[in-house]
C-alpha cells in the first residue's frame, strides 16, 4: 500500500508540473460532506458527488448591491470522485479530482462564457489521533495538498475565457484539518472541523496573485432517525482573506466571510451503499468590495465502502464451514 | 519505517516546486505594426476597445488577459475588468499563421467603480 500511496503523490506532482506555467481560478468547490474522521483499517469508501450551484447577487460588504447596470448569473454543474482507503488503524489515505461540466456565467445582452474540464486534484493523509468507542470520541488531523491539474488555458475563438470560469485554480494548495466527533446518545452525535488551506503564489511571464488564506470551521448534528436514515444540519463558516497582486498589491474586491446552513440525509442501503442528499444555503455573506456572491448549492452523493478485513472474516468463516 | 517513508513523502509535497519551460517560434512574415486601446484608463466594468494592426498572411490573433475578459475575437476586441481585477493589467495579443507567430502586449489601468 506504501508503495501505491508513492506512485499516485509521483503520479499527481508529475501531472502537476506539466501544467503550472498556465494560471488561476478558485478551483473545486468545497463539498460540505467531506469531513469525516479517519477509517479503519483495510477499509476503503469510495463516493461519487454531483453538486449544482447557483450565484446571481453582486455584494458590497454585507448587503445586496444594486447600482450596477448590469445583471450577471452563474451556474455549475461538478461532479466529484472521492477515494480513502485506511493503510492502518491510525493512517487513511484520501485523494479526490473534480470534473466541471459547466462553469458558466451568464451577462445580460452577451453570450455566456462557460468553461469546463477537470478541475484540481487532492490528496490527504488522515491520522486516527484518538478514538475511544465507549465514550464514542474521536480526534482525526490531516495534511493535505491540492494540484491544478486541471484546465486552465480554455478558450473560446482563441480568446482565453476568464479565471472566474476556468476548472482549475492554477495553484498549489496546503491543507491541514482536524476533526473531532462525539456521541452525546444513542441516536445522536456532535461533531466539528476546522480547516486551513494556503495556497502557494502563482507566477508566470504575465500572471502574479496569490489567493488569500481560507479558514473554514464548522459544527454539526447527527441524528439516526430511523435504522437507515440518519440527519445531519451543519452550521458552517468560510472565511478567505483578501488576494495579493502583481508589487504585492492587495485585491481590495476579493476574500469574504460566509457562514452556511447545510442540512443533509444519509439513506444507509444494503451491502454499504449510501446515498446523501444536501444543500449549501447561505445565512450570512459579507464579501470585501463588490462580488458576486454565492446563492445556493445542491448535493448528491452515493457512496460505498468495502470492509476488507470483514471480507476476509467471511470468507475463512465458509472456509470453516464447510 | 512506514512512516519514515510517509514523512519524507510530505516533505516532497511541501518544497516541491515546479520548473518553467520556453517555447521559441519564429515570427515568419508576420509583422506588428501596433497594438492599441481606445483608453488606457477604465472605470471596472467599463470597456475599452483593443486593436492589434499586423501584416502577414492569413493571420489569426489570440486574446489573453492576467486580469479581465474579452468581448469578441479577432484584430479587435473590447476588453473590461470588474471590480476583482482593480490595478494595472496586461494584455497579451498574439498573431500568428502557418509561417510563425508574433506578440505583443499593452497594458491597461483598471479603477475602482467607487472612484478611488
Amino acid at each position: 500500500m506504501i508503495r501505491i500511496t508513492i506512485l499516485l503523490f509521483c503520479i499527481l506532482i508529475s501531472l502537476g508540473n506539466r501544467v503550472f506555467a498556465q494560471c488561476c481560478a478558485s478551483g473545486n468547490p468545497f463539498i460540505s460532506d467531506a469531513e469525516q474522521p479517519a477509517l479503519q483499517s483495510k477499509v476503503l469508501t469510495a463516493a461519487l458527488t454531483y453538486r449544482y450551484s447557483h450565484s446571481e447577487q453582486y455584494y458590497h460588504d454585507d448587503s445586496p448591491y444594486h447600482d450596477l447596470n448590469f445583471s450577471q448569473s452563474a451556474n455549475v454543474n461538478y461532479t466529484e470522485l472521492q477515494l480513502a482507503y485506511g493503510v492502518t488503524k491510525w493512517l487513511t489515505v484520501m485523494g479526490d479530482l473534480g470534473y466541471f461540466f459547466n462553469k458558466t456565467l451568464h451577462t445580460e445582452g452577451q453570450d455566456p462564457m462557460r468553461g469546463y474540464g477537470l478541475g484540481d486534484a487532492a490528496l490527504y493523509l488522515k491520522f486516527n489521533l484518538y478514538s475511544n468507542a465507549k465514550a464514542r470520541f474521536t480526534i482525526s488531523p490531516s495534511i493535505g495538498m491540492k494540484f491544478p491539474i486541471g484546465v486552465f488555458d480554455q478558450e473560446v475563438d482563441n480568446v482565453k475565457l476568464p479565471i472566474s470560469v476556468q476548472p482549475s485554480s492554477g495553484s498549489y494548495k496546503c491543507l491541514g484539518t482536524i476533526f473531532i466527533s462525539k456521541g452525546i446518545a444513542k441516536k445522536m452525535a456532535l461533531a466539528g472541523f476546522v480547516s486551513y488551506e494556503y495556497a502557494q503564489l502563482i507566477e508566470s511571464e504575465n500572471y502574479y496573485y496569490q489567493y488569500g488564506q481560507q479558514w473554514i470551521g464548522a459544527i454539526y448534528f447527527n441524528y439516526k432517525i430511523i435504522k437507515n436514515l440518519s440527519l445531519d444540519l451543519q452550521i458552517r463558516n468560510e472565511y478567505r482573506a483578501k488576494a495579493t497582486r502583481e508589487n504585492n498589491e492587495i485585491v481590495e474586491s476579493s476574500g469574504y466571510n460566509v457562514t452556511y446552513f447545510t442540512p443533509q440525509l444519509t439513506y444507509a442501503f444494503k451491502y454499504n451503499w449510501f446515498l446523501s442528499a444536501f444543500g449549501d444555503i447561505p445565512i450570512y455573506k459579507y464579501y470585501n468590495g463588490i462580488q458576486m456572491s454565492f446563492g445556493y448549492a445542491l448535493s448528491l452523493r452515493l457512496t460505498k465502502k468495502i470492509d476488507f478485513i470483514t471480507i476476509q472474516a467471511r470468507k475463512q468463516a465458509s472456509k470453516t464451514s464447510n | 519505517m512506514n512512516r519514515a517513508i510517509i514523512f519524507v513523502l510530505i516533505l516532497t509535497l511541501f518544497v516541491f516546486s515546479c520548473s518553467k519551460e520556453k517555447n521559441e517560434k519564429t515570427t515568419g512574415d508576420i509583422h506588428i505594426q501596433s497594438l492599441t486601446a481606445s483608453s488606457l484608463k477604465v472605470k471596472a466594468w467599463d470597456t475599452t476597445l483593443i486593436t492589434m494592426e499586423a501584416t502577414g498572411s492569413n493571420l489569426q490573433f489570440a486574446w489573453e488577459a492576467n486580469h479581465g475578459d474579452f468581448k469578441g475575437s479577432g484584430k479587435t476586441v473590447k476588453y473590461a475588468a470588474g471590480e476583482c481585477c482593480v490595478g494595472l493589467n496586461t494584455i497579451t495579443c498574439r498573431v500568428f499563421n502557418d509561417t510563425g507567430e508574433a506578440s505583443d502586449t499593452i497594458m491597461i489601468r483598471v479603477t475602482s467603480y467607487f472612484g478611488h
